[in-house]
């Protein structure tokens, strides 16, 4: 089922939920929406599914405009980060609610419930009530009850947030891997960009309720289009620091308070015609700590994360996150010299914080 | 903003909120009935009685036919020499009986029985029920039998017993008696409501104040007080509505006496003039004006309260958008 | 050597629990001298401030000055409660010092309160009524042993040796003489009637108040604060709220009490059942019998249809307040129309409405609507249905605003995955939501239960000879049937009425308990 939304705005009253957001999402494409909590991506979701209705604009589910549609008429399964099981009914109660509404046979609700709850795994709970399950039974109980229609179109709310990190590791792969087999049209609301990251065909990016960016994982990381998408994208985040990029000798110099850096031809131009300072930023990785660094700094505080360490390290008044590996015995306090990767540092306008090398 | 607004899209949603709003009014509809059958139209018909000069000499049940004497009612009642009496009784009896019974009272009784063991306190709090369940004609019984003359009386069994002099209650202290009888009702609402916020309040947050080093006093005064605030105030508010309006027990017990009025409350003036005068002769008129100033009372302490409590931030946006 | 060491284990076991004994004792004196000054000035606000304001407003009460005198009464021992409180400290490590530190307190507030009641001539030193004569009780009468020379008997001309038959014409004992004597106000005329030799005289004497400042009068005083500090400094503390809810409680526990008995009694003195002849005793099954025979003085009837009407108001308007209630309020709580605001603070000032004085209109109202065809059968005046209908209407209020809140309390996500799923607005309602209130369901069904069970205004008035008679009803048309009203008979059917709602009540309490989860939260 492919999803058109066309200028969706939604209002509460005075308070924006989203504003003027235009996507299309093909068919068993699985996309997420990543943003903060307040950015518009459950609201989003909540139009998507008919709970809210649109102020402006219109949605469409293959042809059809689906603005006036009620949930029950639009054919769609929704996973939600409380579950949202009904407690005083069985598994098999929950699961085979969707179809006792549709007015399914008796004997065929058992037959599919069955169906759907031994791909989840929790063909033996059936007769269990929703107090009685750990939290990931739940989460799959939840998710059986959405599939268990055949939905054209799935929707998640933040489904992996009340899991503990190894669970969420697991159902991550288990969701991801099931979205591709039914290859039923998907919208996963998170606000973990590693989630997002792993899992979507195409992350849409928000930010007070409008769209900042809507790629591919990798191009969202690589070539972000506003400073706000190359923050939130990746961790540890982009590290940022205005700088005054100019030209001299044929070459590129950006340049501030103790920071004095050569760019690369191609970057470098883009960042040198823009007139007045601009923000730099360079992801972590992308700076080492060497003895032929350049730029002398102190070692602020080391947080060792296993299998390397995340170390803040303070130049004048600008600190730098960056990944040291966890065989290196870095203490705080300990001046070091570091080394930036000047090909793989954005530019982005102050004002407006667009992309000074994509355009959008 | 949008071009590819659909056609006739506003009058689609316009007819839509409007099916929406029919299901609401669905759901509403036989609450909404009652209320206007049994509340409204009383109200509307109350005000017209109290234009009307009906009584039982001139009875009739149509109300087309009732004389007309525009304000009279209430210039009687106004120039009534104890009317201002009766009014600042019920002053009296709704904040003495509301402070001392049915806040503070009730709150040192669900303090106590969230203390103790758990059983003791469902054991206390239902005998506390006691007087709310019981017919008020056997729980008046009792208590004219506590204030009852030597020998009768169970106070002046005590009294005698200890060597006291014996008092007729009735005449000497029936404020008294009107007040800690009802008081004794109108414990178990707002201790109901009390012992049940107590119980909401997370255990872990009680244990951390032990932990941090409180007495259990302290633990009530700097813990459990405000965070029953909300409670508190609801059940000031709603029994003292409950108090104005309630009069059964007064009539039961002192029916407004001993003497003129000494004990008459507005709400039970209402009733004896529009019910049971004294003289056999039902002022249905009269009474509806007592009734009217009694409702107009209660809806402007009701508008009050729900200003200064804003009870309308309880009314939070549905966020669902369903029909 | 042996000495010194136990110095040293004194030292070791005391050092950090014991100040000095007169820093304790500050703290003691100034506890119980702040509570006993917060008591006092309460007293004084009450019956020199709040008092006469509303003698200004013609209220004739002495709830201000009972409130008052209850206050100093129990003034001092709050204070010695308050002061042994810092002794407590001690019970159990040093008991002396505990006890040394409460009765010095003790002795110390006693002695201002003393002070006080001197100065002031109130409390043990307060004048008392006399007629200044000794009496004794004799076989003839109140002989008088002796009169003090120039004192009120002896102004009236009453002697040694007269002996005192009545006061006016009512015979009295010594005992009786003594209680009126102490009733009266200053100056009160008795007329007393007595035996002089042979002859039979009256004369009036006049009441003098003599003001007794016997201070061995305090000793009974003294000894009743020392015993009443050592109860306090050696009571488990877990034991204290017991004692005061036992307190509180007493009047009804005695109350409830007398009406249990009364209802296996002949007839009662207090809580004493006497025979026929005045005698301990008259103990009868007699009032319980009657109700299952059927019989009260002449009255026929036959409890069980009676119950079962009882039953089924209760049963039929819990339902029906349930059902309506539950409606409004997911309404109110979930979906979003015009004058939606107004019907929720409208359900609020509904409470506020004198729904009795409403008694009047509502006749006219089940009048016309007995008028409508067909359905005016089931719902006008004098019918089940109409005052069913009525008793519902009034417990609106409070059942509207609970369920409401109760709503409040689900989670939005709850009826979202209901209406995603498929169901409307109605099965979301019945199948999800309601099934998930039943906490608040069942708190309100307890006091729409209870209310049905009791009613009887509405019952009484609206169903006017229609032979319908719920338990309340019954007992007052047992009042009205019977004369003279045989009230330990009315107290063992009011009892009949109350045992089934007080067991379903112990049974209900816990539920009731889940009042707050919903219904009363606020978003504070």
């Amino acid at each position: 089922m492919r999803i058109t939304i066309d200028n969706l705005t939604k209002k509460f009253g005075d308070v924006v939920g989203v504003e003027d957001l235009t996507l299309h999402i093909d068919d068993g494409e699985f996309v997420a929406f990543l943003g903060p909590s307040g950015c518009g991506k459950t609201t989003t979701l909540l139009t998507l599914a008919g709970i809210y209705k649109p102020t402006e604009g219109q949605i469409r589910f293959g042809e059809r405009v689906v603005n006036q549609v009620q949930p029950k008429d639009r054919n769609i399964g929704m996973v939600f980060q409380s579950y949202a099981l009904y407690p005083h009914m069985t598994v098999f109660q929950n699961i085979a609610y969707p179809l006792k509404l549709k007015k399914v046979a008796k004997n065929i609700q058992r037959e599919r419930v069955q169906q759907v709850a031994n791909v989840m795994g929790i063909g033996n709970l059936l007769d269990r009530r929703p107090g009685q399950l750990s939290g990931g039974q739940q989460q799959r109980v939840a998710l059986g009850r959405a599939l268990v229609k055949e939905p054209d179109v799935l929707l998640f709310d933040e489904p992996l947030s009340n899991l503990d990190a190894r669970l969420r590791l697991t159902m991550r792969g288990e969701i991801k891997h099931l979205q591709k087999d039914l290859g039923i049209t998907s919208i996963y609301v998170t606000h973990d960009q590693v989630e997002a990251m792993t899992m979507a065909d195409r992350i849409a990016v928000m930010n007070g309720g409008h769209l900042q960016a809507f790629d591919a994982p990798d191009e969202l990381y690589s070539r972000p289009k506003t400073q706000f998408v190359a923050g939130f994208v990746g961790n540890p985040p982009m590290n940022f620091v205005s700088v005054e990029v100019s030209r001299s000798n044929g070459r590129f110099i950006a340049e501030t308070d103790r920071l004095r850096l050569e760019v690369g031809g191609d970057r470098g131009g883009a960042a040198a015609g823009f007139a007045g300072a601009v923000v730099m930023g360079i992801r972590p990785e992308d700076i080492q700590i060497s003895g032929d660094g350049d730029i002398a700094g102190e070692i602020y505080v080391v947080e060792p994360l296993g299998r390397e360490d995340l170390i803040d390290v303070r130049v004048g008044p600008h600190s730098f996150l960056l990944l040291a590996g966890a065989e290196t015995q870095y203490r705080a306090g300990e001046e070091v010299k570091l080394a930036f990767d000047m090909d793989k540092v954005q530019f982005f306008d102050p004002q407006t914080e667009k992309s000074i090398l994509w355009q959008q | 903003m949008s071009i590819l607004k659909p056609k006739g899209g506003q009058s689609q949603s316009s007819r839509n909120a409007l099916r929406s709003y029919l299901g609401a009014y669905g759901f509403m509809a036989p609450a909404g009935v009652l209320v206007i059958v049994f509340f409204l139209i009383p109200v509307a018909i109350v005000l017209y009685l109290s234009v009307t000069n009906l009584a039982s000499s001139n009875f009739t049940s149509d109300l087309a036919k009732m004389e007309f004497v525009g304000l009279r009612n209430y210039e009687t009642l106004l120039n009534d020499q104890f009317a201002r009496k009766i009014f600042f009784n019920t002053i009296f009896y709704v904040l003495f009986t509301l402070s001392i019974f049915n806040v503070s009272a009730a709150l040192i009784v669900s303090l106590l029985t969230t203390h103790i063991d758990r059983n003791a306190g469902f054991l206390f709090r239902a005998l506390w029920i006691l007087p709310r369940i019981t017919s008020p004609v056997v729980y008046i019984l009792i208590w004219k039998r506590m204030m009852a003359e030597a020998p009768f009386g169970i106070i002046n069994q005590f009294n005698e017993f200890l060597g006291q002099p014996t008092y007729n209650y009735v005449a000497t202290n029936p404020w008294v008696f009107v007040i800690v009888v009802n008081g004794f009702i109108g414990i178990s609402f707002g201790m109901i409501i009390f012992t049940s916020a107590i119980e909401s309040i997370p255990k872990d947050l009680l244990n951390a104040s032990l932990v941090d080093g409180s007495s259990k006093l302290q633990r009530i005064r700097y813990v459990i007080l405000p965070l029953i605030r909300w409670p508190l105030l609801f059940v000031v508010t709603y029994q003292t509505l409950s108090l104005l309006t309630s009069f059964v027990e007064i009539q039961l017990l002192t029916d407004g006496g001993p003497g003129l009025y000494r004990t008459e409350v507005w709400s039970l003036t209402a009733f004896h003039r529009a019910l049971s005068n004294y003289f056999g002769n039902a002022q249905w008129g009269y009474g509806s004006a007592f009734a009217v100033l009694l409702v107009l009372i209660g809806v402007v302490l009701a508008v009050v309260y729900m200003r200064v409590f804003r009870f309308d931030e309880l009314i939070a946006e549905p966020r669902v958008e369903v029909l | 050597m042996a000495g010194a060491g136990s110095i040293e284990m004194g030292k070791i076991k005391e050092a950090p629990v014991a100040p000095p004994i007169r820093r304790d004792l500050l703290e003691a004196l100034q506890t119980g001298a702040i509570s006993m000054a917060v008591m006092l000035i309460a007293a004084i606000f009450f019956s020199r401030i709040i008092g006469p304001l509303f003698t200004l407003g013609n209220v004739e009460e002495t709830v201000t000055d009972v409130l008052s005198r209850l206050l100093l009464l129990v003034m001092p021992y709050v204070a010695y409660i308050a002061a042994a409180s810092v002794a407590r400290r001690y019970t159990y490590i040093d008991t002396a010092r505990a006890l040394g530190l409460a009765f010095t307190t003790t002795l110390a507030l006693f002695s201002v309160v003393s002070a006080g009641h001197y100065v002031s001539d109130t409390g043990v030193f307060a004048p008392r009524p006399a007629l200044q004569m000794t009496l004794v009780q004799s076989d003839a009468g109140i002989r008088v042993e002796s009169v003090v020379a120039g004192g009120a008997a002896d102004l009236a001309g009453i002697q040694a040796g007269d002996v005192i038959t009545a006061i006016r014409r009512d015979p009295v004992d010594l005992q009786a003489f003594n209680r009126r004597v102490s009733q009266s106000l200053e100056g009160d005329p008795l007329r007393l009637r007595f035996i002089r030799g042979d002859e039979e005289l009256q004369e009036t004497v006049r009441i003098v108040l003599l003001s007794g400042k016997h201070f061995n009068a305090l000793l009974p005083g003294l000894a009743f604060a020392l015993a009443f500090t050592a109860i306090i400094v050696f009571l488990p503390g877990q034991w204290a709220p017991y004692i005061a809810l036992v307190g509180l409680l007493s009047p009804l526990l005695i109350g409830y009490f007398w009406v249990i008995v009364a209802t296996f009694s002949f007839r009662t003195e207090g809580l004493v059942p006497l025979d026929g002849n005045d005698n301990f005793g008259g103990l009868t099954l007699k009032n319980w019998e009657s109700i299952f025979v059927g019989n009260i003085a002449g009255l026929e009837f036959n409890i069980v249809p009676i119950f079962m009407t009882s039953l089924a108001i209760a049963v039929v308007m819990t339902f029906i307040v349930l059902l309506v209630s539950s409606m409004a309020g997911y309404a109110l709580s979930r979906m979003n129309f015009p004058g939606r605001r107004f019907f929720l603070s409208f359900t609020l000032i509904l409470h506020g409405f004198p729904a009795i004085t409403l008694l009047i209109p509502i006749f006219f109202v089940l009048l016309r609507l007995g008028d409508i065809p067909f359905i005016g059968e089931l719902i006008g005046f004098n019918t089940i249905g109409g005052i069913a209908l009525v008793m519902v209407a009034f417990q609106l209020p409070l059942g509207v605003w609970l369920m409401k809140g109760f709503f409040d309390n689900i989670p939005w996500d709850m009826e979202r995955s209901a209406l995603i799923d498929g169901a409307s607005r109605w099965r979301t309602y019945w199948e999800i939501l309601l099934p998930q209130i039943r906490p608040g369901l069942l708190a309100l069904g307890i006091f729409a239960f209870i209310g049905g069970w009791n009613a009887y205004i509405i019952p009484a008035t609206y169903s006017i000879g229609s032979g319908v008679s719920n338990l309340p009803v019954f007992l007052e048309e047992l009042i009205d049937a019977t004369a003279p009203v045989d009230w330990n008979q009315v107290a063992a059917v009011g009892l009949f009425q109350l045992i089934p709602i007080f067991i379903f009540f112990i049974f209900a309490q816990e539920y009731l308990l889940n009042i707050y989860a919903g219904g009363a939260k606020g978003t504070s």
